[in-house]
């Protein structure tokens, strides 16, 4: 299908000819395949075209007549994962990278509203200024700060900056059929503040599992939640890339990579950090993580790899701490150094000795720079077990289970061999937790084979084993195979989805489609 | 060199966006985000470096050819000027420029270039400058300045002024200051009358062949003087003399410096003495054929190692910007008394270009006139009275977007503040 010429037309008079286009190698440029989950195929189907709006209005009288034209659409911010792509013809893009403005960042209730375009770096250096933090997304800070795009937002900062299903405030959706509906308090009283009321709360119809992924509607402003940041108004660097060393933050913050003896011995000690909410940063954290990000280059990641493989187990945490005052401080070390030492853990001399290298860690992980060197550079592609959010136990053992399945993949040859081992993210200082499961392949036929195998078995895992439902369960084809054990919610889900989406206008092969 | 020889690193982009961003460890506020005008100023994707490789494997794949309606439009809005490169490599082992040039070369190969750039390789291929409205002849500039022909005599330094200064009579100043600068310090140094194009510029627009054909000829001009040393004022030669010829292979027994290069380096050395107080606060732009693009050029040759990781047998250094020309000007800058130095957000390796590379400035004027007058009102928001640099490109079009956006900013070469501070 490609549009008519009255078709473009009409799109070309709501934004105006220098907004959309369908020139040939646009199209290419939106279809070459995302690093994540890549398929052996390089180009996804072609949008028909691209737009690029800028206002509320614009998307409205867009979407509207997507329904009209019985053309689908598909809206993304900075477009990184498969998710904003294309499945088939007859889709064109809102690109929503003009939509770029902080519209507000209240100090005194600790919230920020942003449009799609913002992204997390620019969220968090402005709130810094004002001794505030935001929740980073841990695929990076080059994501979009908005709480309800970019998957679930789980990252490095968690602990202390929780992930977007709970920072998510008030919210401002375009629905499918072209609607602007006003969210939690934004829908009563005209305020940001709360995402659930006084007002209409649709909190969980609308994030479904992991967010929609583009498949309803467009989320053009959210508020979300702010932390208190201990740190600098800013921090200094010296250095040029990729070998940056803050010059001005290390003295206020502490960080260590602890390897514990068991899986037991780290339970236990991320539950102790947790109840004594000592730590701004704590997240399992694996050597091959840890060697990818210190490293600037993969030689240098496989000597740090092997380097680490000496000293560190598979059970690994990293831990950052940061004092709001010098007595804060002091107690806040006191108290992870007892941790430690009732549960065995071993400080990497790497990070405790060495202070470039560790000053280095600290801000790459506070500002989460590091992903893309933890999961793409060794082969461009990363795939691998999402897992969910649960108990943090339970969330690590179903990653510890599927280890099982990434080592066969490993001795296989089929993806990279930097051994098996999980990493988790405590949430809130609780005990409430997400694991993940890194695995990074060239994308070719065998492997990409080879990975639809270790997903079948992954979901195996959790269905069998009770592990609940994972955060790489999006689509219809992995909504059929929990829905049934998992009180049929697909089936409300796909009702959800007929209800705001008659027409079937906002794709939504990554979220959930109307089919019966 | 082909694009061919890129695929291996054009499929490792992940489309993180990285290449639109500075590296954002080094990001203080909203502003200034952004490293590529391109992508900046025409909002698609396609105009992204990352972009620009889907496109090369598009390409590569047949999926498009190059005669796709709309291609060059977007092959040619680009400066090169290799931000998306360093932030790309901040945390990848992958090339994004090479690949963007490889484009280029392969559109001119196959007759599908850019007309006005045509003409600009048309003057250089009959032996003239690179410039469009050339407003002085060959040599001109130094007709009073009695300096030495080192293509006749013998001389220790040779002296580049390069097309942009020496057809240019608003930089003639730079050039006839350089030249009294290294007088005052007893330097031997001499000028061509008939100085030949660097080339350097050809490469960036596609055009390989004549870029290196013209290396070639340089280099036996230059290897038939008896110079140790040459300095150039302009960013862009000395990204030719230094990198470019390198990467062909063309190489000779002499040191390449740009002249914040040569006289930071005279000033150690206390053959030169800035002692007049020059009262001002600037800002240094570094122009990115100088500093990010200005680190010598690695050779490698080598295969990717068959496997599952991006490794390579011999293993591969990448040029991540990290030996770039950033502390001589800022070391000479700072020895001037009175002198004051403000950075703008973005300097050093992920330094906002001034939008003249990549013939840009002759291909779509308007865009680069955007993207100038982006980066003065950076420096403005610094506070300072000046914006200093070391390339005649980016002087004029800053100047130009001063004019335009009645700015009161002044622009200098670096050369012009020493002067000041010693003649």
């Amino acid at each position: 299908m490609t549009l008519s010429k009255n078709q473009y037309t009409a799109f070309e008079d709501i934004v105006g000819p220098e907004y959309i286009s369908n020139n040939p190698a646009i199209l290419y440029s939106y279809s070459w395949r995302s690093g994540l989950y890549a398929p052996p195929q390089d180009f996804s189907p072609l949008f028909e075209a691209i737009i690029l709006p800028n206002t509320n209005e614009e998307i409205q009288a867009i979407v509207k007549l997507c329904n009209k034209f019985k053309i689908q659409f598909k809206a993304s911010s900075t477009g990184w994962g498969p998710y904003n792509d294309a499945t088939a013809p007859g889709c064109i893009k809102l690109d929503l990278r003009r939509m770029n403005r902080i519209i507000e960042i209240n100090v005194k209730n600790m919230y920020a509203v942003v449009e799609p375009g913002v992204i997390g770096t620019q969220l968090q250096a402005e709130c810094m200024k004002l001794g505030l933090n935001c929740n980073q997304n841990g695929a990076g800070t080059n994501c979009s700060a908005s709480p309800i795009i970019g998957h679930c937002g789980f990252g490095h900062l968690s602990q202390s900056g929780s992930y977007g299903e709970r920072n998510q405030l008030a919210l401002e959706w375009i629905t499918p059929e072209g609607d602007m509906v006003r969210l939690g308090s934004l829908g009563s009283i005209g305020a940001w503040f709360c995402g659930d009321g006084p007002g209409p709360s649709l909190r969980g119809a609308i994030r479904g599992n992991v967010v929609p992924m583009g498949g309803l509607g467009v989320f053009t402003k959210a508020a979300t939640k702010l932390y208190h940041w201990p740190g600098p108004m800013s921090v200094e660097l010296k250095g040029v890339s990729p070998k940056y060393v803050p010059t001005s933050i290390a003295k206020d913050f502490l960080i260590r990579i602890y390897s514990f003896p068991s899986m037991d011995m780290m339970d236990l000690a991320q539950q102790k950090i947790g109840e004594a909410e000592i730590a701004y940063e704590l997240m399992g954290f694996n050597k091959g993580m840890a060697a990818s990000n210190i490293a600037t280059n993969n030689e240098e990641m496989l000597e740090l790899h092997a380097e680490f493989s000496k000293l560190l187990t598979d059970y690994c945490l990293m831990v950052i701490i940061g004092g709001y005052s010098p007595r804060d401080f002091e107690y806040k070390t006191k108290v992870l150094n007892q941790i430690a030492t009732d549960t065995q853990g071993k400080s990497l001399t790497k990070i405790s000795d060495d202070t470039e290298v560790a000053a280095g860690c600290l801000w790459r992980w506070l500002r989460a720079t590091g992903s893309i060197r933890e999961v793409f550079r060794a082969t461009g592609c990363f795939a691998g077990e999402v897992g969910g959010t649960d108990v943090f136990r339970l969330m690590a053992d179903y990653i510890v289970e599927t280890a099982k399945v990434k080592q066969k993949m490993i001795d296989d040859k089929l993806i990279f061999n930097d051994g098996a081992p999980p990493f988790t993210q405590a949430i809130e200082h609780g005990h409430y937790g997400h694991g993940e499961l890194l695995i990074r392949y060239i994308p070719n036929p065998a492997n990409w084979a080879g990975m639809m195998d270790f997903m079948a078995k992954a979901n195996e895992i959790a269905i069998k084993q009770h592990f609940g439902v994972p955060g790489h369960v999006f689509s219809d084809a992995q909504h059929d195979i929990y829905g049934p054990h998992v009180m049929n919610y697909h089936k409300w889900l796909r009702k959800l989805k007929k209800s705001f989406d008659p027409n079937g206008a906002s794709e939504g092969s990554h979220h959930i489609t109307v089919k019966e | 060199m082909g694009l061919e020889e890129f695929k291996d690193d054009m499929s490792a982009c992940c489309r993180c966006s990285a290449c639109k961003y500075v590296p954002l460890e080094t990001l203080k506020g909203y502003d200034h985000v952004d490293i590529c005008p391109s992508i900046s100023r025409f909002g698609y994707r396609a105009y992204s470096g990352g972009g620009r490789l889907g496109i090369g494997m598009a390409l590569l794949n047949k999926e498009m050819d190059y005669s796709s309606p709309g291609l060059l439009e977007i092959i040619y809005n680009c400066q090169m000027c290799g931000g998306c490169d360093i932030s790309c490599k901040y945390a990848m082992d992958m090339e994004v420029l090479d690949p963007m040039n490889e484009i280029r070369a392969e559109c001119i190969k196959r007759n599908n270039s850019h007309p006005v750039l045509d003409k600009i390789i048309t003057s250089l291929k009959n032996g003239g400058p690179m410039v469009l409205e050339a407003n002085a002849k060959q040599g001109e500039w130094a007709s009073e300045l009695g300096t030495k022909d080192y293509t006749k005599q013998s001389v220790q330094v040779i002296y580049h002024a390069g097309c942009r200064t020496r057809h240019d009579k608003a930089r003639w100043p730079i050039a006839q200051q350089t030249i009294k600068l290294m007088q005052k310090a007893n330097i031997d140094v001499g000028i061509a009358m008939d100085e030949p194009c660097c080339g350097g510029r050809a490469y960036q627009m596609g055009y390989q062949t004549e870029a290196i054909e013209k290396a070639k000829r340089n280099m036996e001009i230059f290897n038939k003087s008896s110079a140790k040393t040459l300095v150039t004022g302009c960013a862009e030669c000395y990204f030719a003399f230094k990198v470019l010829y390198d990467k062909f292979g063309i190489k000779g027994d002499f040191e390449i410096l740009h002249t914040s290069e040569f006289f930071a380096r005279l000033i150690q050395q206390g053959k030169l003495k800035p002692g007049k107080k020059v009262n001002m606060t600037v800002t240094y732009h570094d122009p990115c054929h100088l500093g990010r693009q200005g680190e010598p050029y690695i050779h490698w040759k080598g295969h990717r190692v068959p496997g599952q990781l991006i490794v390579f047998d011999p293993p591969k250094e990448f040029r991540r910007g990290m030996n770039g020309v950033y502390e001589p000007p800022r070391n000479l800058l700072q020895s001037i008394p009175g002198l004051k130095m403000v950075e703008m957000d973005r300097h050093k390796e992920f330094a906002w270009c001034c939008g003249a590379g990549g013939g840009v400035s002759e291909t779509n004027p308007e865009y680069a006139l955007w993207t100038a007058t982006k980066r003065i009102e950076e420096a403005a928001s610094t506070k300072t009275e000046a914006i200093v640099t070391g390339c005649p490109g980016c002087e004029n079009l800053f100047e130009a977007a001063i004019r335009k956006n009645e700015s009161r900013l002044k622009v200098y070469d670096i050369v012009e503040i020493l002067a000041r501070a010693i003649l």
